[in-house]
């Protein structure tokens, strides 16, 4: 279930505490709302997410990243150019070892980091949230409830007046661009 | 030794090159061979192959006595010198001297004008002005105003070149001088070492400085090679330690006033009663152990007329006689030592000694002085006070190379031609004819003293070569011209030495100075009275006299004992340091009577207490680059007189206006209990057989090397005999002339930045009053295991199949980590671009067969690859296999002793691969498995048992 | 906001000091938090002129080093090593400490480094720029630096991989860029705050650009959480293994004083050690200047202190074990360097300097009044960072200046670039973490306001940062 893009259009709800938002967001998921999204400053234990495939991803890579490492040491010094080091073996197990694990950590670490930004699908400068008066709150003390105009659960008065029924400081209804 | 560029592919460093390569080329034409005149030792016809080296036969002289040289020259230019093998002061072999030579040819500071006062002229305008008859009309018709000053001379040619001028001059008044040469005397003392069995040098450094002494270190050497069979014992009494002291196997100290004492003393125990006998022999200063000159007493006496008792030429001739009624005595004479005429012009004759010339010039008698490569005006006695007295002659005509102390006073200057520049002849210390041969055509406007003489002569014209054939057919020493070629080829007559002179029956000897007596040298009286020191004056094993002050090569060459560079000092034994409360570095001020002396102290352990030794050369004022920055103390301004070997009762105080830090490469005497230079005495060598370890088992590893010995036919590797090591360092200026090593500078050698690829490590043991020394030369061991080469991140240096430590400096990125890693601390880094100050001719002397290294890479010891690499090519190019014992380094070349052994692993029945298998020997270091392929053979000290047990 | 929530067990640290006081709302506590990057205070000025004048000394005296040759230092042979390697091994020291809080303290759940991570992060940062100046400038020919990183060459050569310089370039690499992308990572939502608080549009758009359009929807939470502690598990084992490392390039030298099978533990504990005393060195001024004592408090002050007591110790152990070692191989080089030259040689007063601040100085924080006393930590700290980096001159310099044979025994002394050089890298910190401060958000906003949502709602057992996917699974 991924962030939604609100395209056909969203109620939102605005809170002013993390409980506050925590515990609609539940409730709401126990009704059977299913197209729900949270947004608050800090991360609120509400919506139910998929476990993320972003630890298998960090793994392959890091593991290929080792392996492509140790394979460079052996080909530049024991395979394609060998010279007579020291009296020391060509190839050289233990040594090669060393940059193998500084390879592996460095090619995870970006998979890591480039790979959560890609699932978010960021950077995303706009979106219709933000289309929101006052929205910019939600990065410092509002708690938002979204639920999408499309989710079959409900309809445009009976989701409002649900999300009415969490006493939130407004609720607000976007509809869909003309454009989508 | 700085350039801007960081990076030597810049658009300037690129035109810098550019421009010094055409000023090269520009060059060419001052050094093109005048191939039609001199004749080639090795190939013929002379003809120039671009990058086949050819060699000549020359001679250099040195005060008078002549040592035969082979000159290597590529395109024109001498790029380095040997020994010629067949010449007697040579064997093949050279001294630090010799190899620095070629240096002085290519100095940036040489003189290049002739000039009259302070103008420039020329050649012409000069021998204009001294043509007879106007020279005449100046110094008197029969010439009595006329002073001729040269140094000591056995050149037949110069000698011819006088007559002719007396004849023109019948008055005129000619004076040999150098503050260094022997006494003048006709006849002079020869020694043979072969057969000597036991061998006394009193203060004579038979194998340093004296004349011969090349001769002389190779016969030492050649009965040491086997410490079990016919070792010789040297013992060696002397005040300050000398090259000859390092390598006795027993020393004594004594202060210089004690020599003439010891020697009558010794003469009256062996019972010599022609000299002053028993009696009239003066008691033994307190500090002189009897016992120790008994035990010598009865090992002179068990090898009469098998030993040699030796006096330096410098010593009093009392002395001398002394020694020379103990070879009587003994029954050397004839044997082991004997006289012959000396080689020297007007030699014994009086009246000519510089003395003379102060006198003349005070009595204002000189009308023109002519002063022949002499710089009378700083090496001479400051007491006879030539500088000032110079003036008193209205025309003074200087021959020099340098614009130096005398050159400023002189009236007329003309540029001196370098030897390897100018025809002459000359005759070696045993009368040996030499040949002086040119390699290059004058690189300046100079001229030789033979072409000043000619001029003198009236034949300003006179083709040297020309003069040289001349003089030599009409004295019936070439008659034909095959004797002239082969003479010119070889550069010296066979077999022209002079015969023994049946010495006339020795005048008695005159009283033994008993002032040495009334020195009271041990240093409690010493401490009640400061002015009781005695000082030594040594000539300097660098800068000779003074007169190799500038060679860079030689002031950055470390003293053989003290490892001083850029300087002297006055060495000073570590109890006499106690007593004045100094350490190295602090200065001195030396006074006796009038004269005084500033100098910084410099502690040397086997020092006789109460002396301080001083060395000739420094503290020059002229305008020579490197031997201003040299500074030091000027020892002539303290000299009482010529030939004078020690001065007593002089003061010595501290004073810290003389202090300077002192330039040493190696400050550490001692070997702190490890062992990389072993020592051991004969009898228990030969007890032992063996100052190896017990054998041990090859190193565990984890890893099988799959890199086995390599798989060339030749595996290089190198024996160094310590026990024939004199530590002359003649290979350290080989190796630097040969690998294009540069200078540092006295800064550098400061911050221990010393460029040398090879050193001379030297190590004492034993008590320091008299501890046993230890020369090591030390260079990169080409390690087998190299720890330099696996921490290297770029492979700069790894092996080759021959078993090179090779050293890639194009792929070097200077992280230095290979120096770090190298136990034997053998490797040198480019701190600066230390080649970027040179001028285009300082660069002629660089090797073409060498890199000059840039900037901010590491450098060391190569084995010679190049050596290795043309003499593969030969025999390739002939078709026929390479013997490994024909490929010789420039150490191993230069070295008199032949210590130093290189050849091939692989061929067993070479002279390196038999010491290799001596129970002596050992590698630096083995514990650690790099497996060095340089061997040492342990020193094999022969001590007199005696000796030993008291 | 004098008040102080009473000590609840649950979040505060060591004795019972609250990681955070004051009444704030979510709101005032971000404007407190973001207020440093809206307007200067003089004092920020006279430093940061301060630093620009010592950055250019920095860059001048590299200039010169580079023209003129590496000879313009006091380096020779045998001490081919001096200066430029103490500041390196210094310098990646001190950047650990960075990861040691943010990403160790993290993964064990230590909720106090949520208020100095960040700091700590950043000085990481900047201290590994200098550190990977330093081996560049060192090398003979440092434009040819790039000849160990392994790229096809025309003339087909590579580099040697059995040297451990080559694993260095890999590890201080690897290690920079992991610390940079897990800063930056962590940033994200407070520059989204800065963005949504910014009083100018420039600002707006500025700081927009650098949150990348975050909007904290509970999916980015989610993902970010995981990518946050994946990040975090990678870097806490370069902790141990960057300055293992870095020992090696000593360790596989067989030079007595750096051939030592303890060098790696030995320098990590070292490491950690100074890096700690940075954090302090940092963190105590930027308290006072910024007001920053609600959320900086004397627990955190409290918990490094004790974690540079431990490391202390340590580093005393490995001190003894060395000295214990030398005479146990009975190796005469080795006792001589550890036993005779250190104590007694050339350079003997510095080894007893060295002993001295890193092993007397922390027994101080045996006290707690010491532990949280702002003068006693800073001058403490100060005189642990000195002390590492004699440290790391004796174990450099002393071992090559009198190694096996004793005629290549000589002395080095540095000359006034080196000194020029070290000043200068200490100014480019200072440059580096001044507009760090002016700039970015150097308090983990979110996780600040998460510890106070803890300490409001007082709940005990709020969920650690990364634990969201645990939950789901």
């Amino acid at each position: 279930m991924r962030d939604r893009d609100w395209a056909g259009g969203v109620y939102m709800a605005e809170f002013g505490s993390a409980a506050e938002l925590g515990r609609a967001a539940r409730a709401f998921q126990e009704k059977g709302y299913r197209m729900i999204e949270t947004y608050s400053p800090i991360p609120v234990e509400g919506v139910v997410y998929r476990r993320s495939r972003l630890p298998k991803f960090v793994f392959a890579i890091g593991a290929l990243g080792g392996l492509a490492s140790y394979l460079i040491q052996w080909y530049a010094n024991a395979y394609s150019y060998p010279l007579n080091i020291g009296g020391r073996p060509s190839h050289a197990t233990t040594a090669f070892l060393i940059p193998t694990f500084e390879g592996t950590v460095l090619s995870a670490a970006l998979a890591a980091f480039f790979g959560v930004f890609w699932i978010l699908r960021l950077p995303q400068p706009w979106h219709p949230v933000f289309e929101i008066p006052d929205f910019d709150r939600a990065s410092v003390d509002r708690y938002w409830l979204a639920i999408d105009a499309r989710d079959p659960r409900g309809s445009r008065e009976l989701t409002v007046n649900e999300l009415r029924e969490f006493s939130p400081l407004r609720v607000v209804a976007l509809d869909p661009e003309p454009a989508a | 030794m700085t350039n801007d560029g960081a990076n030597d592919l810049t658009r300037r460093g690129f035109l810098k090159f550019v421009g010094a390569s055409l000023a090269l080329a520009g060059l060419d034409g001052c050094t093109r061979m005048p191939a039609e005149k001199i004749l080639p030792y090795v190939i013929e016809p002379p003809e120039l192959t671009p990058g086949v080296p050819v060699h000549y036969a020359t001679s250099m002289v040195l005060d008078g006595y002549a040592t035969g040289l082979i000159v290597k020259a590529r395109e024109g230019r001498p790029i380095k010198i040997e020994g010629n093998p067949g010449h007697p002061a040579s064997l093949g072999a050279t001294d630090a001297i010799h190899q620095a030579s070629l240096l002085q040819l290519y100095d940036g500071d040489r003189a290049t004008s002739l000039r009259s006062g302070r103008q420039r002229s020329s050649w012409a305008q000069l021998s204009a002005a001294f043509t007879p008859s106007s020279l005449r009309s100046r110094v008197g018709a029969r010439g009595a105003g006329l002073y001729v000053v040269l140094e000591p001379t056995s050149s037949p040619l110069v000698i011819s070149l006088l007559n002719r001028l007396r004849t023109l001059y019948p008055d005129m008044r000619v004076y040999y001088y150098a503050p260094l040469a022997g006494p003048n005397e006709a006849t002079v003392a020869r020694y043979d070492l072969a057969p000597a069995d036991v061998i006394l040098c009193v203060d004579a450094d038979v194998l340093g400085t004296m004349p011969m002494h090349l001769h002389h270190a190779r016969a030492f050497a050649d009965r040491r090679r086997d410490p079990r069979h016919g070792m010789n014992r040297l013992y060696a009494i002397e005040p300050s330690l000398t090259v000859t002291g390092m390598s006795a196997d027993e020393r004594m100290r004594c202060r210089p006033s004690a020599v003439e004492p010891i020697l009558a003393h010794l003469l009256s125990t062996l019972g010599g009663d022609r000299a002053s006998g028993p009696a009239a022999a003066p008691p033994l200063p307190a500090d002189v152990p009897t016992a120790w000159l008994a035990a010598l007493a009865s090992d002179l006496r068990a090898h009469a007329g098998r030993s040699v008792v030796i006096a330096g030429p410098h010593q009093t001739p009392v002395a001398r006689a002394l020694a020379a009624s103990l070879n009587d005595v003994l029954g050397n004479a004839g044997h082991t030592a004997w006289h012959s005429a000396s080689p020297l012009a007007e030699a014994g004759a009086s009246g000519h000694s510089i003395a003379d010339l102060a006198d003349a010039l005070r009595s204002g008698g000189v009308r023109a002085l002519v002063c022949g490569g002499v710089n009378v005006a700083y090496a001479a006695p400051a007491s006879l006070g030539l500088s000032s007295l110079l003036t008193r002659s209205p025309e003074r005509l200087y021959l020099g190379m340098y614009e130096d102390e005398t050159a400023e006073r002189a009236t007329w200057f003309v540029p001196q031609s370098h030897y390897l520049e100018s025809w002459g002849d000359a005759r070696a210390y045993d009368g040996t004819l030499s040949i002086v041969q040119p390699l290059v055509q004058p690189l300046y406007d100079s001229k030789s003293l033979v072409e000043l003489l000619a001029m003198l002569g009236g034949q300003a014209a006179a083709d040297p070569r020309m003069l040289l054939r001349q003089s030599w057919q009409e004295a019936g020493l070439a008659p034909t011209d095959e004797a002239w070629t082969s003479a010119v080829r070889t550069g010296f007559v066979a077999g022209s030495g002079f015969a023994p002179v049946a010495t006339a029956p020795r005048s008695p000897i005159g009283p033994v100075t008993t002032a040495a007596t009334s020195a009271s040298p041990d240093s409690s009286t010493t401490a009640t009275a400061p002015d009781r020191f005695e000082v030594v004056f040594a000539p300097d094993y660098r800068v000779h006299d003074g007169r190799f002050a500038n060679i860079g090569w030689l002031q950055e060459l470390p003293d053989p004992i003290t490892k001083l560079t850029w300087g002297n000092a006055a060495l000073v034994s570590p109890a006499t340091a106690k007593l004045l409360g100094v350490s190295d570095g602090d200065g001195l001020a030396l006074r006796h009577d009038s004269a005084s002396l500033t100098i910084p102290a410099l502690i040397v352990p086997g020092l006789a207490d109460g002396t301080a030794t001083i060395h000739f050369g420094y503290g020059r004022r002229g305008h020579e680059h490197a031997a201003i920055a040299a500074a030091g103390a000027d020892a002539y301004t303290l000299w009482p007189a010529v030939g004078v070997p020690f001065m007593s009762n002089v003061s010595i105080e501290r004073d810290e206006s003389a202090s300077r830090a002192l330039a040493t490469t190696h400050d550490h005497w001692s070997m702190e209990g490890r062992d990389q230079a072993r020592i051991q005495t004969a009898a228990a060598y030969v007890a032992s057989s063996s100052t190896q370890r017990p054998p041990r088992a090859p190193l565990p590893t984890l890893f099988q090397p799959e890199h086995p010995n390599g798989t060339s036919p030749h595996q290089w590797a190198m024996t160094i005999d310590l026990g024939t090591c004199i530590g002359c360092s003649a290979c350290v200026v080989a190796c630097q002339a040969e690998n294009n090593i540069p200078v540092v500078g006295y800064e550098d050698v400061l911050k221990s930045r010393e460029m040398h690829w090879l050193r001379i490590d030297r190590y004492a043991t034993g008590p320091e009053e008299n501890p046993a020394v230890v020369t090591q030369p030390m260079l990169c061991q080409h390690c087998e295991m190299a720890p330099c080469e696996y921490v290297c991140p770029v492979g700069a240096t790894e092996h080759s199949s021959d078993g090179l430590n090779e050293m890639i400096y194009n792929r070097c990125v200077g992280t230095r980590f290979c120096s770090n890693n190298c136990p034997y601390k053998v490797r040198r880094f480019n701190w600066f671009d230390y080649n970027a100050e040179l001028t285009e001719v300082e660069r002629l002397v660089k090797n073409p067969d060498v890199t000059v290294r840039e900037r901010g890479v590491m450098e060391k010891c190569t084995f010679c690859v190049q050596r290795i690499r043309e003499a593969e090519i030969a025999a390739a190019d002939a078709g026929t296999a390479l013997h490994g014992g024909d490929v010789r380094t420039a150490c191993q070349q230069a070295c008199p002793t032949n210590a130093i052994v290189f050849g091939s692993l692989t061929e067993p029945e070479t002279t390196m691969m038999q010491r290799r298998a001596e129970p002596r020997a050992y590698t630096v270091l083995e514990e650690l498995g790099t497996r060095p392929r340089v061997t040492y053979l342990a020193r094999i000290r022969n001590a007199n048992p005696e000796l030993d047990h008291a | 906001m004098s008040a102080t929530v009473e000590p609840d067990t649950g979040v505060s640290a060591g004795a019972g000091w609250p990681l955070l006081t004051g009444q704030h709302d979510d709101a005032s506590l971000t404007d407190h938090l973001l207020s440093p990057i809206w307007q200067t205070r003089p004092g920020w000025w006279w430093l940061f002129g301060l630093s620009c004048a010592g950055t250019l000394l920095f860059i001048g005296t590299i200039t010169y080093t580079i023209a003129r040759g590496i000879g313009v230092w006091g380096n020779n042979i045998p001490v081919a090593w001096a200066y430029a390697i103490v500041n390196f091994v210094w310098w990646v020291g001190i950047g650990h400490a960075g990861t040691f809080i943010s990403a160790f303290l993290l993964l064990l759940n230590q909720r106090w480094r949520g208020s100095v991570n960040r700091i700590a992060e950043a000085m990481t940062i900047f201290a590994l720029v200098n550190a990977s100046l330093f081996p560049l400038l060192h090398l003979g020919r440092a434009w040819f630096f790039y000849w160990l990183i392994p790229y096809p060459a025309t003339m087909g050569v590579w580099p040697n991989f059995k040297s451990s310089l080559p694993w260095d370039v890999a590890a201080v690499s690897t290690y920079f860029t992991v610390s940079l992308l897990f800063w930056y990572l962590g940033l994200v939502p407070d520059l989204a705050s800065a963005r949504d608080r910014a009083a100018t549009l420039f600002r707006r758009r500025v700081y927009g650009l650098f949150a990348l359009g975050w909007r904290g929807a509970g999916y980015q939470w989610a993902r970010y959480r995981a990518a946050y502690t994946l990040l975090a598990a990678l870097a806490t084992p370069l902790v141990i293994s960057v300055h293992s490392v870095v020992s090696l390039d000593f360790a596989i030298a067989q030079l007595p004083g750096w051939h030592s099978t303890i060098f790696p533990p030995y320098f990590v504990v070292g490491a950690i050690y100074s890096g700690l005393a940075m954090v302090i060195v940092l963190l105590l001024p930027m308290r006072r200047v910024f007001r920053l004592g609600d959320v900086i408090t004397n627990a955190h002050l409290d918990a490094i202190a004790k974690l540079m007591l431990t490391m202390g110790l340590m580093l005393a152990y490995s001190y003894v074990i060395e000295l214990f070692m030398a005479w146990y191989s009975g190796n005469q080089f080795e006792r001589f360097t550890y036993l005779v030259d250190r104590p007694t040689g050339p350079y003997a007063v510095l080894y007893w300097v060295m002993t001295v601040l890193n092993v007397v100085t922390p027994q101080l924080f045996w006290v707690t009044r010491f532990r949280t006393s702002g003068p006693i930590l800073f001058i403490a700290s100060l005189g642990i960072l000195a002390g590492m980096w004699i440290e790391r001159f004796i174990i450099i310099v002393t071992s090559l200046n009198r190694d096996f044979l004793t005629s290549s025994w000589h002395f080095y002394a540095p000359s006034w670039v080196d000194w020029s050089i070290l000043a200068g890298s200490v100014s480019l910190f200072a440059f580096l973490f001044l507009l760090f401060i002016r700039f970015v958000p150097s308090v983990a906003i979110s996780e600040v306001k998460e510890l106070s949502l803890g300490l409001g709602e007082g709940q005990v057992d709020l969920a650690p940062i990364g634990s969201v996917e645990a939950e789901h699974a």
